[in-house]
């Protein structure tokens, strides 16, 4: 049982990371992101490709999280700051037109067969009689200081004061002089890094094939419906609870998890539906 | 900036909306009249193209033109982009395919099964899917989709072989024997045309300009005393239906069914038809999906990297040509009658 919770919690971390940034375009742009998880793919790709040459798991998956950086800043710009104020059907099928050039340019440039990456650390911790990937428990430890250094971010810095403020009215922080289209530019930059640095983490305990972005997105928007659209903490505790979910469901019936977190999904849709 | 947004949309509809009040009375004989010349018009451009391409491709073709007609009644004309359509056109597939597997091999009798299932299961979400709007719409249609796909994949893959799918051979009946191609070509054709009178007749109805109305403004109509709801509910059971019998006819066609009928990645095939022809109209339905049939099915040969023509052209549509193929012929027309019948907007 103790797997199980440490399983669901590793998972819960990942689907943490890759649905802030979903969540924050939402809120702040009213754009429902779906190309928010090429992002995630290309760091995975971009982590194979540089770990033969630096021969070490973090520098490289650095160097992966900074290379997703300039690809998001073109997303961004060429794309999603168009959409702004469109209806959300043009957003949609904009953002879907974006994963399917990207999952197509990884097809090209990496191909679509799978790669298999080992767990960089492959130590256990050993607790009594029991024994627990090191690697599961980092996972979940870098999720927790995000989740605090977040907090801070958005509630010291004066980038995170503006941010909070457009997610509460986009239009009352431009009366006030504010440029909200670079804030918005850095957030949208933000919240495809840290999808990076899901993928990137995710990557060693999974499998890696072009389309590894959209089974996750699925449940990122899981995460991010259950949690409540631009909402920080409901995000965080949405997505542990559903990684739990997730993990509970697989313990007696494994090919049931993903279903079931819409099945919940769904549940909660039908008592609070969102307006939007 | 919701209203500026909502009258960009509302532009190539009202332009529609005129164009049938022009041309004597936006329901009733007059509308019936256009509507057996539109009926020629489709029939004689799919026999003309069945001979250039083949009897198979454009039996697919038009399979896939119905499935779109179903799409465009719930996004062209209500406003809701579902993205999950497929489940319905899976369900009708699926259910049609078992019948004859299981039961009888009577073709009629299953196709009968298969739009009932898939009304049925309409009928059940759309209960719960009114109750969305927009972007929480096409994500719970996903979700659906999703657990539809799931289903038939694995607790159910004792009666649906899972990944492999099954083979289905239907009796012949009479003349109506679905293994031969030409037959399979006629009936489809038969089926395209009178689901574009239905709906065609339906979306010129006081219902159709209540799902219009729906679109631009639910709340507007709801203070008219209307219960959307209802409507809306109509709407969905209706196009739901429309896709199940799709789905049957692609069953027979094919004489197997996968999950691939049902799978949520290809979604974006039929919205990329709606939006190519010009959603929120019939005709534009049905030349979107012809001209997605063609790209996915010639073009793919050509260009190696067709997924990504897929995403520039979607991203080219979506910044720069909103009203469709359709939508542009519509305005080539009034263009060339002269500024005299350059409406007012």
């Amino acid at each position: 049982m103790l797997y199980t919770v440490l399983f669901g919690f590793s998972i819960g971390a990942i689907l943490y990371f890759v649905s802030i940034g979903l969540s924050l375009t939402f809120g702040t742009m009213r754009v429902i992101n779906f190309a928010h998880t090429l992002t995630y793919s290309i760091g995975v790709y971009m982590l194979i490709t540089f770990i033969p040459a630096v021969r070490s798991f973090i520098p490289s998956a650095a160097l992966a999280i900074l290379a997703v950086i300039p690809i998001s800043y073109v997303i961004e710009r060429f794309v999603i700051r168009r959409l702004y104020g469109e209806s959300l059907d043009y957003t949609f099928i904009a953002t879907f037109a974006v994963t399917l050039i990207g999952v197509d340019s990884i097809k090209w440039i990496w191909g679509v067969n799978p790669y298999p990456l080992s767990d960089p650390l492959g130590t256990y911790l050993q607790i009594g009689t029991l024994t627990f990937p090191i690697y599961r428990v980092i996972i979940i430890l870098i999720a927790v200081i995000l989740f605090f250094a977040l907090e801070l971010f958005f509630r010291k810095t004066i980038v995170g004061k503006i941010v909070i403020a457009a997610l509460e009215d986009v239009d009352g922080v431009r009366c006030l002089g504010v440029r909200v289209d670079k804030y918005f530019a850095i957030v949208f930059i933000l919240g495809s890094a840290l999808a990076g640095l899901g993928g990137v983490l995710y990557a060693p305990i999974s499998a890696v094939h072009p389309y590894m972005g959209l089974s996750v997105l699925l449940l990122a928007f899981a995460v991010v419906i259950v949690g409540g659209m631009g909402n920080l903490r409901g995000t965080f505790i949405s997505a542990f609870s559903l990684g739990m979910v997730m993990a509970v469901t697989a313990r007696y019936w494994s090919q049931g998890a993903e279903t079931m977190v819409f099945i919940v999904m769904a549940g909660v849709l039908c008592f609070r539906p969102i307006d939007i | 900036m919701k209203e500026q947004t909502s009258g960009q949309q509302r532009a190539p509809d009202n332009q529609s909306y005129e164009s049938g009040k022009t041309s004597g009375g936006i329901y009733g004989p007059a509308a019936s009249r256009t509507a057996w010349r539109d009926l020629l018009a489709i029939g004689i451009a799919f026999l003309v193209l069945a001979p250039i391409i083949s009897v198979n491709r454009v039996t697919d073709f038009m399979i896939f033109c119905i499935f779109a007609m179903s799409f465009d009644l719930m996004y062209g004309y209500m406003g809701r982009l579902s993205f999950g359509h497929l489940l319905f056109l899976g369900t009708g597939a699926y259910a049609s395919g078992l019948f004859i597997k299981y039961f009888s091999s009577n073709p009629l009798l299953a196709m009968l099964v298969g739009i009932l299932a898939a009304c049925l299961l309409g009928m059940g979400i759309g209960l719960i899917m009114v109750r969305a709007t927009g972007a929480c719409f096409s994500l719970m249609a996903l979700a659906f989709n999703q657990i539809g796909f799931f289903l038939v994949l694995s607790p159910l893959r004792g009666i649906t072989g899972g990944e492999d799918g099954f083979g289905i051979h239907a009796q012949p009946l009479g003349f109506l024997n679905f293994a031969s191609k030409n037959t399979m070509f006629v009936v489809v054709l038969g089926g395209i045309l009178l689901t574009f009178y239905l709906l065609k007749r339906l979306t010129l109805s006081p219902y159709g300009i209540m799902i219009r109305s729906i679109k631009e403004d639910e709340t507007r109509v709801r203070f008219l005393g209307y219960n959307t709801y209802f409507y809306k509910w109509l709407t969905f059971v209706v196009a739901s239906s429309v896709a199940g019998f799709a789905g049957v006819l692609s069953a027979l066609n094919y004489n197997y069914v996968n999950p691939n009928v049902m799978d949520v990645h290809q979604n974006v095939g039929v919205v990329f038809a709606c939006l190519i022809g010009g959603a929120g109209n019939m005709y534009g339905a049905i030349i979107g999906g012809v001209a997605y049939m063609m790209i996915s099915n010639y073009l793919a040969i050509y260009i190696h990297r067709w997924e990504m023509f897929l995403g520039f052209s979607l991203l080219i549509i979506v910044f720069r040509f909103r009203k469709g193929i359709w939508g542009s012929l519509q305005g080539l027309g009034q263009y060339m009658r002269g500024p005299r019948s350059v409406q007012v907007q």
